[in-house]
């Protein structure tokens, strides 16, 4: 039982980070350009797919194929955003919608190309960790451990650099930002990016322990915009742990409970959280 | 209305019933049934985000949960299948009121209401999907009967034109008269600025919850209709992707009026059929029409037309 609980919280807490850069990319993208990016779950389906062909096809090494893949993923932020995104800026209907219909095209577009036939990456970094009698498995130990120093990379950034504290300028009055010589249409551009390329990092290093379908992305963004709501829009370490508490959520949930209430928990936290702490979890800990 | 609108609606609602007389394809009459069923939804769910400004998710919960309860009633009750859909519409009015008292008295807005609107459609959706016992879970039910109305078993093609035409008319008819009245003041007061409405002495939170109890309570008469239409129900009646495309509809259509939605939904509806597509296609062309609309003509068809008569007419 100790095992098993030991598996489901650390599995849940690896699927928690998954969720959290995901989330990171739609706190990001609220904060700065006031839409929410349902699209960003196709972003991470496309980085998955891109690291799933730079390694099976062109035969990279793994981590360069992750690099590539990265690169893939922020090059098509950089034309939607410029294509479409830019169009919608502050209107949050429009761009709800806009996204939505991006998910229609490019889940489609990848299911053309790759069809439904699940796809798997060659094992990547094989073996596992023996661990106080627990046992690891180091891709998954790997994941986690890069996923984390993204975000705190990503806070550190925040808080320390120039570009860091304009983000924050802007997020909090635009105009004054721009009066301070804040370049505001480069810095939505730059942060939109940004979410799309921390998506197909996410999804490139999904691919590495998760067989890929063209739809894997759409779960995994309700459940991002889920833990991002849960932690408080706007809160960067607070995605991390917002992914976190409902990855584990789901993970020890489903000792306990049908299977079938796995998608129920972020849902009920949703509501909840909105009802009763509209600021979420991390209010004012940016 | 001037002479000249009301001589074209008559032209209209006359060419529209004599239809079945001159065009005997089977084909292009159960693509009209599925149009104005899906207008009948477009249509409501245009009274909460058109007029009211609520962008509501919950409508494919309306409609789906409506089919399950119709069938539900008719099988545990004994009841006949138009007591079944008015029991039925009731039971989604209910759900409507829990739900909207919960949105509006936390004063849930704009991207938060939809989201919350979206986890009760999807809490409904698990419900139905994992409750085998009473959904038959992913196979869905096969629905064997049909409606009876003053005598005649509406069983074919024509008859099915000619009650889901009636009832799109009534929608448009409650409607438009809704719209019209003190209540659509209310809403368009609602939309335009809620806070400056509750300064004026409008009960916003009454309104918003009428809106969207009204407009769920259509969407569940539509389910019902559309089920037994249909002949069997399925979990999926109650996806993400049946709001979404209700959205779409009303965007391509138009949201500023009563009737636009109707373009919309014939469009959309029409177009998968009379252009032979692979379901992807489909999907990617689905996909290209919302972002087209929404950069390219945010007001819709019917909305665009409509400006450019108007300049027309000015000048």
């Amino acid at each position: 039982m100790g095992q098993l609980i030991f598996g489901q919280l650390l599995n849940g807490a690896i699927i928690g980070t998954l969720y959290g850069i995901i989330a990171l990319g739609v706190t990001l993208t609220f904060g700065i350009t006031g839409i929410v990016n349902f699209a960003l779950g196709v972003f991470m389906m496309l980085g998955a797919y891109a690291a799933w062909y730079f390694t099976d096809t062109a035969g990279l090494p793994y981590p360069i194929a992750v690099l590539c893949a990265v690169g893939v993923t922020a090059l098509a932020g950089l034309v939607a955003d410029q294509a479409l995104f830019r169009f919608t800026r502050n209107n949050l209907v429009n761009g709800l919608l806009v996204s939505i219909g991006m998910i229609a095209v490019l889940e489609a577009t990848a299911l053309l190309i790759f069809t439904a036939t699940p796809k798997e990456l060659h094992r990547v970094m094989p073996g596992v960790i023996q661990f106080m009698g627990f046992v690891l498995p180091k891709m998954k130990l790997t994941v986690f451990l890069v996923l984390l120093a993204v975000i705190f990379g990503t806070y550190a950034a925040l808080t320390r650099t120039w570009i860091g504290r304009a983000a924050y300028a802007y997020a909090q009055n635009p105009e004054a930002a721009e009066l301070m010589g804040v370049r505001t249409a480069r810095l939505q551009t730059g942060v939109v990016v940004y979410s799309t390329a921390l998506a197909g990092l996410g999804g490139a290093l999904y691919a590495s322990l998760y067989s890929l379908e063209p739809t894997l992305g759409s779960l995994f963004v309700l459940k991002a915009v889920e833990a991002a709501i849960l932690a408080g829009i706007g809160s960067v370490i607070g995605s991390l742990f917002g992914g976190v508490i409902l990855g584990v959520t789901e993970g020890v949930g489903s000792i306990y409970l049908p299977l079938a209430f796995r998608d129920v928990y972020g849902l009920v936290f949703l509501v909840a959280i909105l009802l009763f702490m509209p600021a979420g979890l991390f209010a004012g800990r940016k | 209305m001037r002479f000249q609108n009301r001589f074209l609606f008559f032209a209209l609602a006359v060419a529209l019933l004599a239809l079945p007389l001159g065009v005997k394809s089977d084909v292009v009459l159960t693509i009209l049934v599925f149009s104005w069923l899906q207008g009948m939804l477009a249509v409501s769910f245009n009274l909460i985000f058109g007029f009211t400004g609520q962008l509501t998710m919950f409508h494919a919960a309306a409609f789906g949960i409506a089919g399950y309860a119709t069938h539900l009633s008719m099988q545990h009750l004994g009841v006949g299948y138009w007591t079944g859909t008015v029991l039925a519409a009731l039971f989604v009015s209910v759900l409507s009121i829990i739900v909207g008292t919960i949105c509006f008295r936390f004063r849930l807005k704009e991207f938060y209401f939809a989201i919350v609107t979206l986890a009760f459609s999807e809490m409904a959706r698990l419900t139905v999907l994992n409750w085998n016992s009473v959904t038959n879970g992913t196979l869905g039910i096969n629905l064997q009967e049909k409606p009876w109305l003053f005598g005649f078993k509406v069983n074919d093609t024509v008859s099915w034109y000619y009650l889901s035409l009636v009832a799109l008319a009534v929608t448009l008819l409650v409607c438009s008269r809704l719209v019209h009245s003190w209540m659509g003041r209310c809403f368009s007061a609602i939309r335009l600025n809620d806070e400056l409405g509750d300064t004026l002495g409008i009960n916003v939170f009454r309104y918003k919850l009428a809106a969207f109890v009204a407009g769920n309570f259509i969407a569940a008469v539509t389910g019902s209709l559309y089920a037994y239409y249909l002949g069997s129900l399925e979990p999926g009646f109650l996806s993400i992707d049946q709001s979404l495309g209700i959205v779409a509809m009303v965007l391509l259509g138009g949201r500023s009026s009563v009737f636009a939605p109707v373009v919309g939904a014939v469009l959309l509806t029409a177009l998968p059929h009379l252009i032979h597509f692979s379901a992807e296609v489909r999907s990617i062309v689905y996909g290209s029409i919302l972002i087209l609309t929404i950069l390219v003509m945010p007001q819709g068809i019917y909305g665009s037309i409509a400006a450019l008569l108007r300049k027309r007419h000015a000048s």
